[in-house]
């Protein structure tokens, strides 16, 4: 489907602009040894912003500033899915908050172009309307188009792909791979667009299956279609298995779908409970399990065995979350009392409390790269999601509702992140970043749908 | 008042001092309030026992999972039938109300469906009759938003088989 014919430059437009922050994270025992210090409600957000993730990285001032500016070009030549591709790729990008699409009322001359490549590209008139970046496409034929984006600035050629078109679900593929080299391009990660969406949905009563959707929405997928409720999904890092908590009327078990052979196996515990499963970066599982008196956090083996266990108290320990390098593992904890978040060191076996604000703080997500922790935490009008930066204790609010808005996950960008919430009467799913902003709702289909994760899936 | 009609009296008083004994010494307060008795008039047959265990739910306070006077009282009553009736199995289903997180809460309800558990097998009951299974707050017995539907959705059901 995609062919590359050439990048002249890899181009990173955000260090050009100055926008590309580089801050490598403190070492997470530092992070550790300041978290019972208590944290700064309601941090500062423009310093939290400002300080970056490893790497490159967008970081808008505030979730309403754009900081890119992109001119997406008539599309020249002939196909039938020539409008429906200029859609999707419109569709796509108005998903990066830090990016807007320029109006062609606004440009001298408008969009349409006499050519998609150069010479010949007429760069000033995006320059005079402050245009960052211009993408162009141009069909060869019916079912094949090349798009190409460019760096207005300096009037270079970024990258370039030609695409075979053939149906309506390869319009969704090729707009979502396009996209995702751009925002690579301008950020230094693309998984967003390549990333899918493990979720709960309802089916009726006592009934919830394992679904997936791509967080742009398309390419909505039943997995699972067993009786009793599905949730709590994760999925494996190599893209082949998704696991979840199932309950019917007679026990929990781990249940499992491969997609290697899209059958699904469950299996029992002693203790019947099976809470949260979260995969490590290994593949192997840490879950929720009662071993005597209390739920504690179990690692299983890659055949599901029980191996050791990790998290251990006189409590409840519950929804393990593990960052990328597998040394640092969040969740839930009553063993002071209320539910809070802790973050042990698996390492080390050092821990700390991360959540020092509110009386009932559940449903932990750290992010890949190891910096932040989101979490629900219960407030007046329900629960509201709160982030909690490692490396300087800082905390701030990012949903308000209205409803209640639980269950958040980073994405493998460590920027996005997915949440369920009830604001509009039901259950639904919806994007927000690090940075807070309005959510927006994944379409989802009818339903309630609930427990979002990240995966990238095999192709 | 002659002999006979003294010694019916007395015969009278003495039963009545019997079924008294048996009700505060023995005696559990049936679903209903009314009086059941494990050796005399409480449930004479399995079906009944099994109907009793099954229709007292066990409460709990918001996030705790101790159990308090009434729900002991309950549980006793319940150890007692199933220690008398010992083909019947019971499975401890832990429930929580609507407010807090579903994973927590499951976690939660098997703490509660546990407490129950234990307090069981303290009493004398066969570990062979029980087991636990937590739906967190999947399945509330009331629908509602306020304390008064909470109150009775935090709670331990018995699932009963014989």
């Amino acid at each position: 489907m995609i062919r590359n014919f050439k990048i002249k430059l890899p181009i990173l437009l955000m260090l050009a602009l100055g926008l590309v922050l580089s801050a490598a994270a403190l070492p997470l025992h530092s992070a550790l040894a300041a978290q019972d210090a208590p944290s700064a409600q309601g941090a500062p957000s423009a310093q939290a912003a400002q300080t970056g993730l490893k790497g490159r990285y967008i970081a808008p001032i505030s979730p309403s500033a754009y900081l890119v500016q992109a001119a997406l070009a008539d599309p020249l030549g002939e196909s039938r899915y020539l409008n429906e591709l200029q859609a999707e790729i419109r569709n796509n990008l108005g998903f990066l908050p830090f990016l807007r699409l320029i109006d062609a009322r606004a440009v001298p001359g408008g969009l349409k172009l006499p050519t998609a490549s150069e010479p010949g590209l007429d760069f000033e008139r995006f320059r005079l309307t402050r245009t960052d970046n211009l993408i162009t496409s141009i069909w060869i034929n019916s079912n094949q188009v090349e798009l190409r984006a460019f760096d207005v600035s300096n009037g270079k050629f970024m990258f370039g792909s030609r695409f075979d078109v053939e149906s309506t679900k390869q319009v969704e593929e090729v707009a979502d791979e396009f996209c995702a080299m751009f925002m690579q391009a301008l950020t230094g990660r693309g998984d967003f667009f390549r990333s899918s969406l493990a979720f709960s949905k309802s089916d009726g009563p006592r009934k919830r299956d394992i679904w997936t959707v791509r967080p742009t929405g398309g390419n909505l997928t039943r997995r699972t279609n067993i009786p009793g409720d599905a949730i709590s999904p994760t999925w494996s890092h190599d893209g082949r298995f998704i696991v979840f908590s199932h309950i019917d009327d007679r026990s929990h078990a781990l249940g499992v779908w491969d997609a290697d052979t899209n059958r699904v196996q469950r299996l029992r515990f002693p203790g019947n409970t099976v809470i949260g499963p979260c995969f490590m970066p290994d593949n192997k599982v840490a879950v929720s399990l009662t071993d005597g008196r209390n739920p504690s956090i179990f690692l299983l083996d890659h055949s599901f065995k029980k191996e050791k266990t990790l998290i251990n108290s006189w409590a409840i320990d519950v929804s393990p979350s593990v960052d990328a390098s597998g040394n640092y593992l969040a969740y839930t904890s009553s063993r002071q009392g209320n539910p809070h978040i802790f973050l042990t060191n698996l390492k080390t076996g050092q821990t700390a409390r991360i959540s020092s604000g509110g009386k009932y703080n559940t449903d932990p997500s750290i992010s890949p790269d190891g910096t932040l922790v989101v979490f629900a935490r219960q407030m007046g009008g329900g629960h509201r999601i709160f982030l909690h930066d490692l490396r300087n204790g800082a905390e701030k609010q990012l949903t308000f509702g209205p409803g209640s808005d639980e269950q958040p996950e980073f994405a493998p960008d460590s920027y996005f992140i997915a949440f369920t919430s009830t604001r509009s009467g039901s259950k639904k799913i919806y994007l927000t970043t690090r940075h807070g902003g309005e959510p927006r709702q994944i379409d989802t289909g009818s339903g309630e749908a609930s427990f979002p994760t990240w995966g990238i899936p095999r192709k | 008042m002659n002999k006979f009609a003294r010694f019916s009296m007395l015969l009278l008083i003495i039963t009545a001092l019997f079924a008294g004994y048996g009700c505060t010494k023995g005696g559990v307060n049936g679903p209903d309030g009314s009086a059941t008795d494990g050796q005399a008039g409480g449930p004479a047959t399995i079906e009944e026992a099994a109907n009793y265990i099954k229709t007292a739910p066990v409460y709990f306070a918001y996030d705790r999972f101790d159990l308090d006077a009434t729900a002991k009282a309950d549980l006793k009553a319940k150890a007692d039938l199933m220690k008398r009736f010992s083909n019947i199995k019971v499975q401890v289903e832990g429930h929580c109300d609507e407010r807090g997180t579903e994973e927590y809460n499951l976690a939660l309800g098997e703490r509660r469906a546990r407490a129950a558990y234990d307090y069981l097998l303290m009493l004398g009951v066969n570990p062979a009759q029980l087991s636990t299974h937590s739906y967190g707050k999947m399945y509330p017995a009331v629908q509602g938003n306020s304390e008064e539907a909470w109150s009775k959705n935090r709670r331990d059901e018995f699932r009963v088989t014989y």
